[in-house]
């Protein structure tokens, strides 16, 4: 039995000089509480951003909302968020439930990507007034029989669950960090603002066994239902908000794929992050083994990218019906041919050819610029899908075709600043968070001090992972 | 993991090459019955080929009746060595070890199974070589576009790979039964262990081609499914299969079917080898809770599959779905393989005695077997029975007695190979067992011992 008191080279977190508790107390609270000089140029930089989108949004309502042409862009910059920010927690969700202990300096980057939701939310209210109800006699999910069913089914539901997501996201991070808001608590000065502020945010934890196994049971049921919710939007959004406005588009997979398309986006979104906070906000813990460990399953994402896509794209390919054959000229050989080119490029043979390679998967540059490439590949996706779908003119479902291919839809201003707005005001959320709730998860941390150790194993120094029930 | 065997390495030569070099009492019975029922099936084969496809229940239009539900059923079976072996000795999880090989075994003689269904099914299988190019001068040619032609190629890749995967990692336990045999056995033993002796060189050797193997044999495994079921998504003709979820569904459905097949083969394996000193309720456990996920997973693209039949609001296709849910005798087969398939096994798993008990696991998994070749006859039989326009003749399907009898020789033959398979050769593997034993540590965390594990 391998016993902590008798180790002959110590044993250490993540960081080999964190090898007491009190250390990792000290160093990470330490940098909780630093500011970088950076940090307002970059927030005041992001807050522009966010402006601009605002004002997008602005000149984009005054064109109304019942040319849904108009609202392509904005369409695919929403899902493009329930793609990345809204799956990024899984990151920290998958390897917990499978309790894998490598996650653990990475869990909290990701779970702060679930407050970006609050963005989700507050794009897709428009989104309600630009889908029109069911009475206009398009495809549904919901069977719409007037009198019977609301039209607006497809609005209620999306909504909620929506909102469920942005819930879910706020409980799991709470839950997440309550140990080390209480840590926070007790560390700040009494009567300040952060003693007020860490006070309410810990409620009454004090670190007793109770409130320990009440954390890590609703960490386990809040991530699950995280994980259900977020298939539940992508269900809901690409079927309601995307599918139905083309009527000749009858994919089965389709919902599982753009859920698939999901969980690499949040991948890299969180490769991308983990690459930041490395090399620019001082998080060297963030080691080999996490870029490792992302990307062996950025390279089996990109793999399933492939077989999800030619699953549909064979079936639709042989069917050659005349509605497949509109779907394809639509999506793919049509007006849109030079994103999907990109798109198949930048999220499947880039990651497959490099992230192949163990070095190129051990090194830090590696996965992150692949991250890149699969971020802006999906985001071609979302353009190519979502602007394509919304400027089909003729939504009926009596008729099971495109009556014409609509031509390319370009971006005009509005759109640019909407893109700008959507993408810089997540980013600028979760650098908000990061002043309330430590980037790093502290009590994982020392955690960790109980399960891992190193020790002599005949000639080699070998590392021993215990893994609780 | 939280039991343990710490078996010497002494204690796991002797209990797990035991029944390979002497001979159980109950194997002759056993082996002798399910080869009855073997030459039974292929009594009624030979009847087949004499008769002619006449003899089977197949007709115009459905042409494909029994054999080929079997063959699909088979083929999703073969799923469960490579997702039990191959991904989770990618995953490194701790408790694959004693269950792995014989996974694969049930693989390779799934897949085999699932052949002689092709076999069977063609009439004329003296001439299957008309899948290859084979008469130059006529100029005829298999269509190369055809899933039908991928068919072989993907199954015969996948049948090569799977066979290696089994073998490399079958070399150490060779090398131990050659030095623990004597006579015409020993130098079988010999020749097939290539002269393993155990140095550091070759152990690296082992462990690097299980590792490429295991990931190279993923996208196969991958694409023998998918083709196989393009076989009926391409297929703009029939009601119910031109659906591009075809592919991941009828993969997520393999490996529910292969995995619980594993778990009920672990089950056999504690009762009949009464290995349960390597095969503990851990095992159990955690196969349950993998099968928990497979089969949620599954429940998902089975509920996406029927959404969008009905969301084509094409009269025909509902037509089809009213036929399977409301019909004679397609309702009640619905109601049985959706209640085995999922809504019996699933709740059952999710408590913790059924979970650790072989005899739930067993009954379960049974369920989840007979629910998905349902499942499998479900989606053939009732789109070709229909009647579809401009069609000139249709009509019903009962499968005769032999195609009964061919399909039961199916199963007869894979408990066959793998009862001759663990007669010869270690169907726990090993050396895996006492590398697991090797890497085992714990680890004292405050009152508590947790398990632990060694990694480099």
């Amino acid at each position: 039995m391998s016993d902590h008191n008798n180790q002959p080279l110590g044993f250490y977190a993540d960081n080999p000089e964190w090898t007491t508790p009190e250390s990792i107390n000290e160093e990470l609270v330490a940098r909780h509480e630093a500011k970088s000089k950076y940090f307002k140029p970059i927030l005041l930089a992001l807050g522009v951003g966010v402006i601009l989108g605002v004002i997008g949004l602005i000149l984009r309502l005054v064109d109304g909302v019942s040319d849904t042409s108009k609202w392509g862009y904005t369409a695919a910059v929403l899902a493009f968020l329930l793609t990345t920010a809204s799956a990024a927690p899984m990151v920290a969700i998958a390897p917990r439930i499978a309790k894998g202990h490598w996650r653990r300096i990475i869990s909290r980057p990701a779970e702060m990507w679930s407050a970006a939701g609050l963005i989700s939310l507050l794009l897709f209210i428009p989104m309600l007034w630009v889908l029109p109800s069911l009475e206009d006699g398009r495809r549904s999910l919901w069977f719409y029989h007037p009198g019977e069913v609301f039209a607006y089914s497809p609005h209620l539901w999306m909504t909620l669950s929506l909102l469920g997501l942005v819930i879910l996201g706020f409980a799991l991070l709470w839950i997440s960090a309550l140990p080390d808001f209480a840590l926070l608590r007790d560390r700040s000065e009494a009567g300040s603002k952060e003693k007020k502020r860490y006070t309410w945010l810990a409620r009454n934890w004090t670190g007793a066994t109770g409130d320990w196994i009440w954390q890590k049971h609703r960490l386990g049921i809040v991530g699950a239902l995280y994980f259900l919710m977020l298939i539940t939007v992508h269900f809901l959004f690409s079927v309601d908000f995307l599918m139905t406005l083309v009527p000749a588009w009858i994919d089965a997979l389709y919902p599982a794929t753009h859920a698939v398309h999901a969980l690499q986006a949040g991948t890299a979104t969180m490769l991308l992050t983990m690459f930041i906070l490395r090399k620019f906000c001082g998080y060297k813990e963030i080691g080999h083994d996490q870029f490792w460990g992302l990307g062996k399953l950025m390279f089996a994402l990109s793999l399933m990218w492939f077989w999800f896509w030619i699953s549909s794209f064979m079936v639709y390919w042989y069917g050659k019906r005349p509605n497949e054959i509109q779907v394809l000229e639509l999506f793919v050989k049509g007006p849109y041919l030079p994103l999907f080119y990109a798109n198949f490029i930048l999220v499947f043979v880039v990651p497959l050819f490099t992230m192949i390679w163990n070095f190129l998967r051990r090194s830090v540059w590696g996965p992150a610029l692949i991250s890149v490439s699969v971020l802006i590949g999906i985001f071609f996706d979302r353009i190519r899908v979502y602007v394509a779908a919304y400027s089909v003119s003729d939504q009926s479902a009596e008729f099971h075709g495109i009556k014409t291919i609509p031509p390319t839809v370009y971006p005009d201003v509005a759109d640019v600043f909407i893109v700008i707005g959507a993408i810089t005001a997540p980013i600028l959320v979760y650098m908000l968070i990061s002043r309330v709730v430590p980037i790093i998860n502290i009590w994982e941390q020392k955690e960790l001090l109980l399960y891992k150790l190193h020790k002599k194993y005949h000639r080699a120094t070998v590392m021993v992972l215990g893994k609780p029930e | 993991m939280q039991e343990y065997s710490y078996a010497s390495d002494k204690e796991i030569n002797k209990s797990l090459l035991k029944d390979v070099l002497g001979m159980p009492k109950w194997w002759l019975a056993a082996f002798g019955s399910l080869l009855l029922v073997w030459l039974t099936g292929m009594g009624a084969y030979g009847w087949e080929l004499n008769q002619g496809m006449g003899v089977t229940g197949v007709n115009r239009p459905v042409y494909w009746g029994f054999y080929i539900t079997n063959f699909v059923f088979w083929i999703g079976i073969s799923h469960a060595g490579i997702m039990v072996s191959a991904i989770l000795r990618l995953t490194q999880a701790e408790w694959r070890r004693p269950v792995t090989r014989a996974a694969e075994v049930l693989t390779l003689f799934s897949l085999i199974a699932a052949l002689t269904n092709i076999a069977f099914h063609v009439g004329r299988p003296w001439r299957l070589y008309w899948i290859g190019p084979y008469d130059f001068s006529r100029g005829l040619w298999p269509n190369i576009r055809s899933p039908f032609v991928w068919d072989p190629s993907a199954v015969g890749t996948y049948l090569i790979g799977s066979t290696l995967f089994v073998f490399i990692a079958l070399i150490p336990d060779l090398a131990a039964a050659r030095d623990r045999s004597t006579g015409l056995p020993r130098k079988i033993y010999a020749m097939l262990s290539l002269g393993f002796r155990g140095t550091p060189r070759q152990w690296k050797l082992q462990a690097v081609a299980g590792i490429l193997l295991s990931a190279l044999v993923l996208p196969v495994f991958v694409s023998v499914h998918s083709i196989v079921s393009w076989d009926f998504a391409v297929s703009i003709g029939v009601e119910g299969w031109h659906s591009t979820i075809f592919a991941p569904y009828f993969i997520i459905g393999a490996i529910h079917s292969g995995v619980s097949a594993v778990a009920m083969l672990m089950a056999i394996m504690v009762w009949l080898w009464k290995w349960d000193k390597y095969i503990t309720p851990d095992h159990f456990d955690a196969i349950g809770r993998l099968l928990i996920i497979v089969a949620t997973t599954w429940f998902f693209f089975f509920a996406l599959e029927w959404i969008f039949a009905l969301y084509t609001l094409e009269s025909a296709e509902i037509a089809l779905r009213e036929w399977q849910i409301f019909r004679n005798p397609m309702g009640p087969m619905f109601l049985v393989f959706m209640l085995t398939s999922y809504f019996i096994p699933v709740p059952a798993w999710l408590f913790k005695k059924v979970r650790r008990s072989p005899m739930g696991m067993f009954i379960t998994t049974i369920l989840v077997n007979i629910g998905m070749w349902l499942e499998r006859f479900l989606i053939i039989v009732p789109g070709l029975q229909r009647r579809s326009p401009l069609e000139f003749d249709w009509g019903s399907y009962a499968p005769s007695i032999v195609e009964i009898l061919l399909v039961t020789s199916t199963f007869a033959f894979v408990g066959m190979g793998i009862l001759l398979f663990a007669k010869v050769f270690p169907l726990v593997p090993i050396f895996d067992m006492k590398e697991g034993v090797r890497l085992r540590d714990e680890i004292q965390v405050g009152r508590k011992t947790v398990p632990a594990t060694i990694r480099e």
